[in-house]
């Protein structure tokens, strides 16, 4: 594996009593668009600003393009950042905004012009150097941010959920932005959300995280339907989170049936958690169903129902479906063995990988 | 409702007459012939023109605006580099704290901070005058500028900084150009404060002033006592109308600028 751009070696940070970054390690290789995921208090920004340089670690190392920068001060970082205010200033126009940088560092007036026109272009706001900031939406603010951050050509650039402060809409527009920009400029991107569509949508991998502690890390596809624990699962998308106990392997026992999954490397009879993703649940008649629930409500989503059902046994079922069903209707719910994700508790994501690695010999 | 409205008028009017009646009464007395403010006796600029051969008072009036200028211009410094100290403090009991003492000298009597600076620089041994009252002045006007420069700096907030630090600024590019231009009308308006503060001010002056150094507000209080000539309403009437223009010419460029600035925006607006 080629060196990582960004490392963190163990580190920890504590603001008086309370820890917000417990044990940190993390590598981050150059050219991907990484996404810190997690409640606000996670600790994903605190993680963000060690590596900026805003904030200093209590213990651990933070190397930078393999040269340890933990003293380093922000001004001398090659790294950049897209604030979640903007944090444009109000007392120069767009122009002079994006072109800061670069006036710090005495470059020529031509080609600071030529820069900050070729940044403005990449964020589609060509034509808008002279406007004041005062005069911008929000959407355009932002733009003005990231132009303002590219233009450095840094190594990497920190979005500190940027996009946070925008409507549904032109969120969904700037995903696709930025996704494109990371792709044009083949720098490295750390975004952080604790939006997990936002997360699922853009990156190359996800680190999702919770209370300064790091869950788990992989691909969207790897986090959405094999998530380590119950917060994961939980945070990440909608599921159905059930109580079940490992007979053997490939065999799950939950709502008291025993089903075919296709997980194993568990002791017999552990207690564990199956997660269902509503989407995998088909709904049928109750002569063909795996499980047979009553209707309780639906939500037209647009693309979708989102039905709440309840079985016998009183547990709750999130289903998505592209028909309506009649509320109060008894139905059969169907699913497919690998539709079911059994989680062990308390594993961390070490063994869960190691676990994976005895019996899926074929990926 | 329109009634209503006619008796809020009518108020504002009694009001502003009330505040402007003693002002005008006297400056109407400056046109008069006699020595006195008891009757009105016949047109005259003749207080004027003995204003303009009053070399004492027209130097006491300069030395006025010496002290003034000079006072808040210190003032304005210190006070601004006091704000960007006090805005740098971490913990909120120390930031307080400085506050209240900060609060303090603004709220507490002009006589008390008049007998501790004579106190102060007599034991000191400074001989009275110019210097002990531009110090003293200097000294009040601190607050006041620390008062109107810290809301801006709370304003700023730390983000823009931090932004300015990530694009490679240093400490004194971040000051020069983001900090500086962002808190300047703060600035501006407690140098304005100090300056009215300073050109107001007796209590202090009179007591930290000495032998042959007077302001405009201690020589009047002397001169009211021996009888006031109409020469002072002269002065006064001129004092008057210089800042009355003042406050006009700032209403115009206040003006001017908003158009200015309206004006762009709708041009922009057009070529889009």
């Amino acid at each position: 594996m080629a060196q990582p751009i960004v490392k963190l070696n163990h580190v920890s940070k504590s603001y008086g009593d309370s820890t917000v970054l417990k044990d940190i390690n993390l590598e981050l290789e150059a050219g991907k668009f990484y996404t810190l995921l997690g409640p606000s208090g996670s600790g994903k920004t605190t993680i963000l600003q060690t590596i900026s340089g805003f904030t200093s670690v209590d213990a651990g190392d933070v190397y930078f393009d393999g040269q340890r920068i933990n003293e380093l001060p922000p001004n001398r970082r090659k790294v950049n950042t897209v604030f979640q205010d903007y944090a444009l200033f109000p007392n120069m126009n767009v122009f002079d905004n994006v072109a800061f940088g670069l006036t710090l560092q005495n470059v020529k007036k031509a080609e600071i012009t030529r820069r900050v026109t070729s940044a403005l272009k990449s964020v589609h706001l060509n034509g808008y150097g002279n406007r004041e900031i005062s005069e911008l939406s929000g959407g355009q603010k932002q733009r003005v941010a990231i132009a303002r951050a590219i233009i450095m050509e840094p190594k990497m650039l920190l979005l500190d959920e940027p996009l946070s402060a925008l409507d549904a809409k032109l969120r969904r527009d700037m995903q696709y932005e930025l996704r494109e920009l990371q792709q044009r400029l083949g720098i490295t991107f750390l975004f952080i959300t604790h939006d997990q569509e936002e997360a699922l949508a853009m990156s190359d991998e996800i680190f999702v995280m919770n209370d300064g502690v790091i869950l788990q890390s992989g691909t969207p596809v790897d986090i959405y339907d094999e998530p380590i624990n119950h917060f994961v699962a939980n945070f990440i998308g909608e599921s159905n989170i059930l109580n079940g106990v490992m007979r053997e392997d490939y065999v799950v026992e939950f709502v008291g049936k025993r089903f075919e999954c296709e997980d194993a490397g568990m002791r017999p009879n552990e207690p564990v958690e199956v997660v269902m993703r509503p989407e995998d649940l088909t709904i049928t008649t109750v002569e063909n169903g795996k499980l047979v629930v009553t209707i309780d409500t639906q939500l037209f989503r647009g693309d979708y129902y989102e039905i709440a059902a309840t079985d016998d046994d009183g547990n709750e079922w999130l289903i998505h479906s592209t028909n309506s069903v009649p509320d109060n209707s008894r139905v059969g719910v169907t699913f497919a063995p690998n539709d079911i994700h059994v989680m062990r508790f308390n594993e961390s994501e070490e063994d869960f990988d190691a676990r994976l690695e005895t019996y899926e010999t074929d990926d | 409702m329109t009634k209503r409205f006619k008796f809020s008028n009518l108020y504002l009017l009694v009001v502003f007459i009330i505040l402007y009646a003693p002002i005008l009464f006297l400056i109407a007395f400056s046109f008069s012939e006699g020595d006195s403010m008891s009757h009105f006796q016949g047109f005259t600029l003749s207080h004027y023109s003995a204003l303009l051969r009053d070399s004492r008072l027209i130097i006491i009036v300069l030395q006025t605006l010496l002290i003034a200028l000079l006072s808040s211009l210190f003032a304005t410094i210190i006070g601004t580099l006091g704000a960007l100290g006090i805005n740098q403090t971490s913990r909120t009991i120390t930031r307080n704290t400085i506050l209240s003492f900060n609060n303090i000298l603004i709220v507490s009597p002009d006589v008390i901070i008049g007998a501790s600076f004579l106190i102060f620089f007599t034991a000191l041994q400074l001989p009275l005058g110019f210097s002990t009252v531009l110090l003293s002045h200097i000294a009040f006007s601190i607050p006041i500028v620390v008062l109107m420069v810290l809301p801006k700096l709370r304003e700023l907030g730390t983000s823009m900084v931090s932004a300015a630090a990530d694009l490679g600024a240093t400490n004194w590019q971040i000051l020069s150009k983001i900090v500086f231009p962002f808190i300047t009308p703060g600035i501006l308006s407690g140098f304005f404060m100090a300056l009215t503060y300073s050109l107001d001010d007796f209590a202090v002056t009179f007591f930290v002033t000495g032998n042959g150094f007077s302001t405009l507000s201690v020589e009047i209080y002397s001169r009211a006592r021996q009888g006031i000539s109409l020469e002072i309403n002269a002065l006064s009437g001129v004092l008057f109308v210089f800042s009355l223009l003042l406050v006009v010419g700032y209403y115009f460029l206040n003006q001017y600028q908003q158009s200015r600035k309206l004006k762009r925006t709708t041009r922009e607006e057009d070529i889009l």
